[in-house]
């Protein structure tokens, strides 16, 4: 019996990989394993390799292992391209005739079964598109699924959508491919799992459970433009906002994007924006005019691989010092990393609250790994969410006023808003330097004044801001630092190390700005040695710390900049090699 | 009943015999004649002369990025509809910068009345050449003459699908005021672009260069705004300058459209709806 299985399904793009991988993530689920799973595609349609591996353990996981179980390619070169990462004992079914030129160091220890797919599918329902239900009957042999659940999602999926018939056919095909796996495959080459009960958990990618956040959190409008990763953020809330009375915008461009959603907050509505690298880019002059004009923002970044196009559907950690230093001017800003799905939900409710409060923008910072992956998570929890407006005015407090000012210079910075169509609040909201009620003022002593107000708000902030979260041995001399989405590789790297006897600590950020300079140091401090863990080529979260902190400690930096999410064995092999 | 001094926050300070004078008094009067209430409404404005509007105009105001009105103006809008919402550009905001924004405004349709206030010039900034300066047009950008050809606000307008089209002049401000009023009318977006003298930059299209070739388009009274032919005709008669409302069309507002809740969405309730909630996680089980 397995209790940690990784399961590539590989092809071209347009052979259904995606689906095939997304209904399997599902059954595993349901069988009350924790899933992660991570797609790798181009970003083209049809032609190119692309492949999706649904990794299964029976406790919590966060991320991909180092190593595949079963393979089940749509093409010999797939074979070709992964087998080098298949198990020793892993098996690989190929749907192609050709003879697999492998090595014998790339095929020692593992199980080859040609499985021609296209044929049976052909040969069956003279239709090639079942080959992905065939594919998946076999697996459900080799892994020993439960039939009744892969029966009950296929009626999920296709009952409404395409009607009886197709389900029929899609569950003899399963069945098909679960016979005819039966008669090639060793039933010792199996790798059966254990059933667990599937309690109250969810599969969910991050920016679902972004959009859910935002629903939770009272968002009522978004406004992006299309971009990849972060799309499907809004393409989620386009279907389920409209019950809620929301709206979602296809902006022309990403300058649109952020000035609708500042135009529709200053009305007064919870208004969110979400994108990725490029229009983060474009996105940087209305952010500036966010902290300036004092305008409550969120903005969502689902970070893929740059610079300029770069590659669109692959991760990286890149846009961090994008958006600690980018836009003209200074001004305040907030930047939360949610490192769990869970966080994904929390921190997005959490970023409507502080923007509001500090009436700053906040920059959800998240990554394609993240954001397009599924993850199994406990099911979210509505009454842990709590709406924190800040300081908004009532009708009624204003009308007591006598002399509203818009930006009141108050001990914290944080002035009270008045909303449109408020009586006795009319004032001016400004992108030029302007005094207290709003009108340009270029005096010195006035622009001195007004930019401590700003950037008083960030001091301000500091006591509501997310601490950092500190997993593992605490007494170790081993610290790993490191934020999002690499947390997953990081916590089962510290895993490895321990099974060879290394004690070791993980610092996750979790506010990268503004920085917290205390928790960071009283970390450091008790590490002998820190390795700073990053997906990008020049260490921009190991430049934030250096900027901030004079640590004793040996401090090196561990780099992953092939586009690819971290391998937990990545992680533990640099550690070990530097002790 | 509001009067125009209620409009009137102070007294402008552009330079003496600039035509945003007359948009100033234009769009006070439309505000009057159509009932707003300074709280009621927000001026959006852009970068340029014509930014200052929101220092002399009473009412809630936003000054925007450069070319940024639209979309600021869209959201406001979206979020609640009962405002009355004014943006307003300069030719360099509306048709160099802010491009995109306008064409998209133009198809998207939401109620706002924008006013285009078109010198011909970049005036805040010195004089530069702008997207409507004539070819050859001598400034401090182009000092061998412009080589681009000047472009047309309203002719785009119409070809991105606007729903209503006027052109105005800031040196009869009576008039300019009853285009404003039935704009601020029209359900969705109503486009008035203003030809507005800069008395300090523009030493070519002046007050009397004007008024030699406008035409005013009310005094035709078979003209029919209606017609989609006959709005490309005037539009495309180089010789004159229309003024007036060249094309309008019934269409219903985007807001209209999208926007399902009783109460606008500014002040809706934020909680969300337990049971919703629940059924729509279970779509993750």
């Amino acid at each position: 019996m397995y209790t940690d299985l990784s399961v590539m399904i590989a092809g071209k793009a347009g052979d259904g990989v995606l689906f095939t991988g997304n209904i399997l993530a599902k059954i595993l689920k349901r069988q009350g394993w924790e899933v992660v799973t991570t797609r790798d595609f181009p970003s083209n349609i049809r032609g190119e390799q692309t492949n999706y591996t649904i990794r299964a353990n029976l406790e919590k996981i966060h991320g991909r292992g180092d190593s595949i179980d079963v393979l089940m390619a749509f093409t010999c070169d797939a074979v070709k391209m992964h087998v080098g990462k298949v198990a020793h004992g892993g098996i690989v079914l190929c749907d192609g005739g050709r003879r697999l030129d492998i090595s014998e160091k790339d095929s020692r220890g593992k199980v080859f079964h040609k499985f021609l797919l296209r044929k049976l599918a052909r040969d069956h329902f003279k239709d090639e598109i079942f080959k992905n239900m065939i594919a998946l009957g076999a697996l459900s042999y080799i892994l020993e699924l439960d039939f009744r659940g892969i029966e009950r999602i296929i009626t999920e999926t296709f009952l409404k959508r395409k009607g009886r018939d197709i389900v029929r056919k899609n569950v003899q095909a399963v069945t098909l491919g679960c016979e005819r796996a039966k008669k090639i495959i060793d039933p010792e080459q199996k790798h059966q799992i254990k059933k667990k009960k599937d309690t109250n958990r969810l599969l969910i990618s991050g920016d679902e459970a972004i959009a859910l956040g935002s629903l939770a959190a009272g968002c009522r409008f978004l406004a992006a433009y299309p971009i990849c990763p972060a799309s499907e953020i809004w393409q989620w809330l386009a279907v389920h906002i409209p019950r809620f009375n929301g709206i979602v915008v296809q902006t022309e461009d990403e300058l649109a994007a952020v000035n609708m959603a500042l135009g529709a907050s200053y009305a007064g509505l919870r208004a969110m924006t979400a994108t990725s690298g490029p229009g983060a880019s474009l996105m940087m002059e209305g952010f500036g005019l966010s902290g300036m004009a004092e305008i409550p923002l969120v903005i969502v970044n689902v970070q893929r691989a740059g610079p300029a196009t770069g590659l669109p559907t692959k991760t990286e950690q890149s846009d961090l010092d994008q958006w600690l230093h980018g836009s003209h001017g200074e001004f305040p800003r907030i930047i939360l990393s949610p490192g769990t799905i869970q966080e994904c939900f929390d921190f997005t409710v959490k970023a409507f609250n502080l923007a509001e409060k500090y009436q700053c923008p906040v920059v959800l910072l998240t990554e394609q790994d993240y954001g397009q992956n599924l993850r199994t998570v406990g099911r979210f929890d509505l009454s842990s969410v709590k709406i924190d407006r800040g300081r908004i005015l009532s009708q009624e407090k204003l009308l007591k006023s006598k002399d509203y000012k818009r930006y009141k210079l108050t001990r914290d910075g944080i002035s009270p808003r008045a909303l449109p169509s408020m009586k006795n609040g009319l004032h001016m909201v400004e992108g030029n330097e302007h005094d207290e009620r709003g009108y340009r003022d270029e005096t010195v002593e006035n622009r001195v004044r007004m930019m401590e107000k700003r950037m008083k708000k960030l001091e301000s902030s500091t006591k509501d801001l997310l601490e950092a979260k500190v997993w593992g041995d605490e007494d170790a001399k081993i610290g790993i630092v490191g934020f999002g989405s690499t947390l997953g590789a990081i916590l089962e790297a510290m895993n490895q190390l321990k099974n060879k006897g290394i004690r070791s600590k993980y610092f996750q950020v979790r506010t990268l700005w503004p920085f917290l300079i205390e928790e960071f140091q009283s970390f450091a401090v008790r590490c002998k040695k820190i390795f700073v863990v990053e997906n990008n080529f020049t260490g921009q979260l190991k430049k934030l710390i250096d900027s901030q902190v004079k640590i004793a400690s040996e401090t090196t930096s561990i780099l992953n900049y092939s586009s690819q999410p971290f391998c937990p064995g990545d992680i533990s092999a640099q550690i070990e090699k530097s002790l | 009943m509001k009067k125009e001094k209620d409009f009137h926050l102070q007294d402008p300070t552009w330079c003496p015999g600039c035509g945003l004078y007359g948009i100033f008094s234009a769009l006070k009067r439309a505000a009057v004649s159509r009932k707003m209430k300074p709280e009621q409404t927000v001026i959006v404005t852009g970068i340029g002369c014509h930014g200052r509007l929101n220092n002399y105009f009473r009412a809630y105001g936003f000054h925007t990025l450069h070319g940024r009105a639209l979309p600021v103006a869209s959201g406001i809008k979206l979020s609640n509809p009962r405002l009355s919402v004014v943006a307003v550009s300069g030719d360099g905001d509306a048709y160099s910068i802010g491009l995109g924004h306008f064409i998209h405004s133009l198809r998207r349709n939401i109620s706002m009345l924008y006013i285009v206030v078109d010198n011909s010039v970049y005036g805040l900034t010195q004089g530069q050449t702008s997207p409507t300066s004539a070819r050859g047009y001598v400034s401090v950008s182009s000092p061998y003459g412009a080589q681009e050809s000047p472009l047309s606000g309203a002719r785009l307008a119409l070809a991105a699908g606007g729903t209503f089209i006027a052109k105005g002049f800031s040196g009869t401000p009576g008039h300019l005021a009853s285009l404003f009023e039935r704009g601020l009318t029209h359900k969705g977006f109503s486009l008035v672009e203003v030809h507005s003298p800069c008395v300090t930059h523009n030493k070519v299209n002046t007050y009397s260069w004007f008024k030699e070739r406008i035409q005013e388009m009310g005094k035709d009274s078979d003209y029919d705004a209606a017609n989609r032919d006959r709005a490309w005709s005037v539009l495309n008669a180089d010789e004159k300058i229309p003024v007036g409302v060249i094309f309008e069309e019934k269409r219903p507002s985007y807001e209209e459209l999208v926007l399902s809740g009783k109460e606008p969405l500014a002040s809706a309730d934020l909680n969300i709806d337990r049971a919703e909630f629940e059924k729509i996680l279970d779509k993750f089980r």
